[in-house]
């Protein structure tokens, strides 16, 4: 039952770069600057795709158009999260300071997760079916909708030729990818994994699913304070879009070509709740076993773990369930943050997202807040950041995430 | 409009192609555009000029000349 697995020798890749791409800002520098000390209020606008649903609001990028930053010959066999997984990695691997024409392109991984990948097309096709018959309906329905379709389209832009592939596990998805590029770099499978998660599914079919299961939001009246992760007042999450991508190489391939490191992922632990579709085990047993293996993995303690980036969703259950694991795993000293308040629970993505603002977090050594807690839940028994960002002196970080169906995750991140 | 500036229309708005690559005697290959890239054009011709170009064989050895043609005798159908 301890699920106790093998140990192989600690293994800390290097994260040599980073892409963003959420509500919060384009691109890492605006992102960062944006959750670390936000200046206005969250992009949080009412779709008109979703007009008339209980939850009509998503959080939207705004200030970039992915399909004119790439063209209309690349972005046309891309939906919107694969476009978006193409910006952010575009930026990771420059952030990186690799080359792709230069690069050995064989040892070059890709893996991406994503929760539901091109619903949005699927959404509009099954329209144009229902509505206009099957003649009208695009041949590109596979190759948009498919969840690796962000792998695929990110390896065919940068040229890699190593392994690509995707990791579906719901709203663990970038984290499970981010710990699977963790696995293939230790094994010597690659030198180089351009990883993490993107999602943009602003899928009237989805949400009007989600409203049903009463899992999302419903506060129409104020969307940009809707996600209040921690809070007394918290009625469920709101979906975001975006993509966050992080370049981990091998210590010694870095090394060899003198890249600046922003941190190491130590470790990687994942764990299943084998308990329902949509809850998590009310006594947060997958999520502990998950966080437990990922510390022994990097042969770190409670004691030595300083910030927890949470999976912080602001439902009711998941926030409860998550902190006191939290709580009862590393004690009640790390400083704990949900950024979703300003990225908004982009699924598939939030692993990827906000792994990558962990890494800068170490890095400044600063905490973002968790915006919109206004009246802390005094169930929570985690000291959660809030109003604005704290420093600390901690050299190692934990990224928690939990999916629908039970698939849970946690990664162990180091400064360089 | 004639049959021509609607596809060319159509190739550059959709496809990105090069307005100067689009000469009757250019292969759709040359142009990128695959069997699935053809297929997508089909739709947007059909939806486009409101014909039906279901019986049309398109392959990408077609040239632009040959489709405009192609195109040309069912839309004056």
């Amino acid at each position: 039952m301890t699920g106790r697995p093998y140990r192989p020798e600690p293994f800390a890749a290097a994260v040599t770069g980073i892409g963003l791409v959420t509500a919060a800002g384009a691109g890492t520098e605006a992102t960062w600057r944006e959750v670390s000390a936000p200046s206005a209020a969250p992009s949080v606008p009412h779709r008109p795709e979703l007009h008339g649903l209980p939850c009509d609001f998503m959080y939207t990028i705004t200030g970039l158009d992915p399909r004119e930053l790439l063209g209309v010959a690349t972005a046309r066999l891309m939906d919107r999260f694969s476009q978006l997984a193409v910006v952010a990695a575009r930026e990771a691997v420059a952030d990186a300071g690799l080359d792709p024409s230069a690069w050995d392109a064989g040892r070059v991984a890709v893996v991406i997760g994503s929760a539901h990948g091109g619903l949005p097309f699927y959404d509009e096709q099954h329209t144009t079916l229902t509505e206009r018959g099957a003649r009208r309906v695009s041949p590109k329905l596979a190759p948009l909708t498919v969840v690796n379709g962000a792998a695929s389209s990110v390896a065919t832009d940068l040229g890699a030729l190593g392994p690509s592939q995707a990791v579906s596990t719901a709203c663990s998805s970038g984290t499970v990818a981010l710990g699977t590029a963790h696995q293939m770099l230790r094994t010597g499978a690659c030198d180089i994994v351009v990883a993490g998660g993107a999602e943009s599914v602003c899928s009237r079919l989805l949400i009007a699913s989600a409203c049903r299961l009463k899992a999302v939001s419903t506060r129409r009246d104020a969307p940009e304070t809707a996600c209040r992760p921690f809070d007394i007042h918290r009625d469920g999450f709101v979906v975001g879009e975006g993509a966050g991508l992080l370049v981990l190489e091998r210590p010694e391939h870095a090394r060899a070509r003198g890249a600046t490191v922003r941190a190491h992922v130590a470790g990687y632990g994942a764990a299943s709740d084998a308990y329902s579709a949509v809850a998590p085990d009310p006594g947060g047993l997958g999520i502990e076993r998950a966080l437990r293996s990922a510390l022994a993995d990097a042969g770190l303690g409670a004691g030595d773990i300083g910030h927890v980036n949470a999976h912080g969703t602001s439902t009711v259950a998941n926030d409860l369930i998550e902190a006191t694991m939290l709580r009862r795993v590393l004690g009640e000293h790390p400083l704990v943050t949900s950024t979703k308040a300003m990225t908004g629970h982009t699924l598939g993505a939030a692993g990827g997202i906000e792994t990558a603002l962990t890494v800068l977090a170490l890095q400044h050594r600063l905490v973002p807040p968790t915006v919109n807690l206004d009246a802390p839940d005094p169930a929570i028994p985690v000291d959660v950041v809030r109003k604005e960002a704290r420093p600390g002196l901690f050299d190692a970080a934990v990224k928690t995430s939990l999916g629908f169906g039970g698939h849970n995750a946690a990664l162990v991140l180091t400064r360089a | 409009m004639s049959t021509a500036e609607e596809i060319n229309t159509l190739l550059v708005a959709n496809f990105g192609t090069d307005p100067l690559a689009i000469r009757p005697e250019v292969s759709l290959r040359h142009l990128r555009l695959d069997s699935l890239a053809l297929e997508e054009l089909r739709l947007l011709i059909e939806d486009r000029m409101g014909i039906d170009l279901d019986d049309v064989q398109l392959t990408s050895r077609d040239t632009v000349g040959q489709l405009v043609d192609a195109v040309h005798r069912k839309a004056a159908a």
